[in-house]
């Protein structure tokens, strides 16, 4: 907990210097950065919060899953296919399709020893082409005019600004929570991702286990891929994904890779990408400046976090 | 057109190379992409100051050098997981200069066209010179033979974190000289994220080459002229396929990953916490 709050705090003093340096108000540019609507917080927070467990997931297992990426743009891509069947159907799908993208890592390494690190990162890149492939193609609107697909037949109910996915992602993360600490499945989860082959001594299948670590973790994935879908964009286009996959590793491990935990992070990393959006349309500052904080909340965490399990 | 494909693959073989040599010392950098990004925006930087195409590749190199030494204080010294530390190395440099684009954009640093090498010498340099210099000390000297037991068992050498440390400098260099060769002689400057994923398919041709040079140069050439032929075919093709060919050297990067070049056996200690 300490150690967040010393990350946060280090992050944001940093860029204030930048600021600073480059001749910006650092007063102005915080207020900015912390300063964004509430709704629109909670909005960019919903795909970072499934994001972030789809990587603390992993992480406890002792999986390398850094295809949040790929598996969010599946799972959309499934959404968008399964919505004619209605909403629950398309939830459904983008699941299921994100634990499948997810698998196809774990099947390479279950069968060719090939290491999820980079089949995952690989994936990403093949599922970012799939999509550029998809809404210039087959895809594409009726009108035929710009490279994304017609709106999507249904949608994620609203509640009041923000729309229903913020009580799944939420549901989710105490799922998660649940499912890692009260249940015989979460312990061996975490005893595989703590000491594999003392799992494997204490009987524990440290192959099918990750098999499943990994499915449940792309699902979180996919998950938040259908619900960017069906309650915010409505569309697919080329750059759907916007980094939440890679974002979601800064945001799982401020939160200690603790799932409820994650809930935190994600609003705070969600007031972030809404301050950056704000910052370059007001102030003309790149809202880079979000994977800046990113990075350095990372380097935080590991400096004071080294003698802990990451 | 072989020709032109070796060119375009120039910044990757310098990547690949310098990857091989880090990995065979027990050490992944997920961070080559950081480095190179770096090194192109300090390599133009250096080279409008100074309106010296060389003084640009001394500016990439410097750039990489700071990447790498960040990357090595955490993964190195701090023995803090290198996969993560690669990884949030990615997103510093991602955000560093797309911020310091942001700020001078407008300036003439961006701008103005950039000055240029009157011969491209850093292609032979990449496929000739670099290669046998590299190969000549990991298989030829006690230097390279105690780099690769640090990649193999590292209690069986004193000063590990030394011979990392060397290993990771060479690999700065190595991908400085690339990411200005990308900024200064491949496009005409910076441009944000630039390097578009060339580090990590550097990392996948490292495995594809078996952690060998020749294995290094071969697995790049085959990259690199399959990435000029889907070119060529884009250029023949009304456009949509375009997206399923970008794809492509993916997918096959994927394929090699899966063992299609044989039984793979990495240095033993790669990628543990020291």
């Amino acid at each position: 907990m300490t150690r967040a709050v010393v990350a946060v705090v280090a992050a944001l003093a940093l860029v204030a210097l930048t600021g600073w340096l480059f001749g910006h108000s650092p007063v102005d540019l915080l207020s900015i950065l912390l300063g964004g609507s509430l709704d629109e917080t909670i909005l960019k927070a919903i795909p970072l919060l499934l994001t972030g467990l789809t990587i603390a997931i992993a992480f406890r297992a002792g999986v390398w899953n850094i295809g949040g990426e790929g598996q969010f743009i599946a799972g959309a891509l499934a959404a968008f296919a399964a919505a004619r069947f209605g909403l629950v159907a398309a939830l459904i799908a983008s699941v299921v399709a994100g634990a499948a993208w997810a698998s196809i890592a774990s099947l390479l390494r279950w069968w060719r020893n090939a290491p999820e690190v980079l089949t995952t990162i690989l994936l990403n890149f093949i599922a970012i082409n799939l999509l550029g492939w998809c809404v210039n193609g087959p895809l594409q609107e009726a009108s035929a005019r710009y490279p994304q697909t017609d709106a999507v037949s249904v949608a994620l109910p609203q509640l009041g600004e923000v729309h229903a996915g913020v009580v799944l992602a939420v549901a989710a993360a105490i799922a998660m929570w649940w499912l890692l600490y009260h249940t015989s499945e979460g312990l061996r989860l975490r005893a595989t991702g703590f000491n594999p082959s003392a799992a494997k001594f204490a009987g524990v299948h440290v192959e099918a286990q990750v098999f499943r670590a990994m499915a449940i973790s792309g699902g979180c994935a996919g998950l938040a891929g259908g619900i960017e879908l069906l309650g915010v964009t409505h569309r697919l286009f080329e750059r759907f994904a916007a980094g939440y996959g890679y974002s979601g590793i800064a945001v799982a491990l401020l939160a200690q890779l603790h799932p409820l935990g994650t809930v935190v992070s994600a609003f705070f990393f969600g007031a972030l990408a809404t301050g950056a959006g704000e910052l370059q349309r007001s102030a003309n500052i790149s809202a880079t400046v979000a994977t800046l904080i990113q990075a350095v909340v990372i380097f935080t965490m590991i400096l004071f976090g080294r003698r802990a399990r990451a | 057109m072989i020709l032109l494909a070796i060119t375009a693959a120039t910044p990757l073989l310098l990547a690949v190379l310098g990857e091989t040599i880090v990995q065979r010392s027990g050490i992944i950098n997920l961070g080559i992409e950081a480095m190179m990004l770096t090194a192109a925006m300090t390599a133009v930087l250096a080279a409008q100051g100074s309106h010296s195409a060389a003084i640009g590749f001394l500016g990439g190199i410097a750039g990489a050098a700071i990447a790498g030494a960040l990357f090595g204080l955490f993964a190195i010294e701090l023995h803090a997981d290198q996969i993560v530390t690669g990884v949030a190395a990615n997103l510093l440099a991602l955000g560093v200069t797309g911020f310091v684009y942001r700020e001078m954009e407008q300036s003439a640093v961006f701008v103005r066209a950039v000055p240029r090498l009157q011969v491209d010498v850093i292609v032979p340099f990449a496929w000739i010179v670099a290669p046998i210099a590299l190969a000549l000390l990991l298989w030829r000297t006690m230097f390279g033979l105690r780099l690769r037991a640090c990649g193999e068992n590292p209690e069986a050498v004193e000063r590990v974190r030394r011979h990392r440390w060397i290993a990771l400098g060479i690999e700065s260099a190595l991908t400085g000289i690339a990411g200005a060769h990308l900024a200064l002689m491949l496009s005409s400057g910076f441009a944000e994220n630039m390097v578009a994923g060339r580090g990590f398919i550097a990392l996948s041709i490292v495995i594809f080459g078996r952690w060998k040079f020749k294995g290094a140069i071969l697995g790049t050439a085959l990259f690199g002229i399959a990435a000029a032929a889907q070119y060529a075919l884009q250029a023949m093709n009304r456009g949509i396929e375009f997206h399923l060919l970008l794809a492509l050297p993916y997918v096959a990067t994927l394929l090699i990953l899966c063992g299609i070049a044989g039984r793979v056996r990495s240095p033993e200690s790669l990628g543990k916490r020291a």
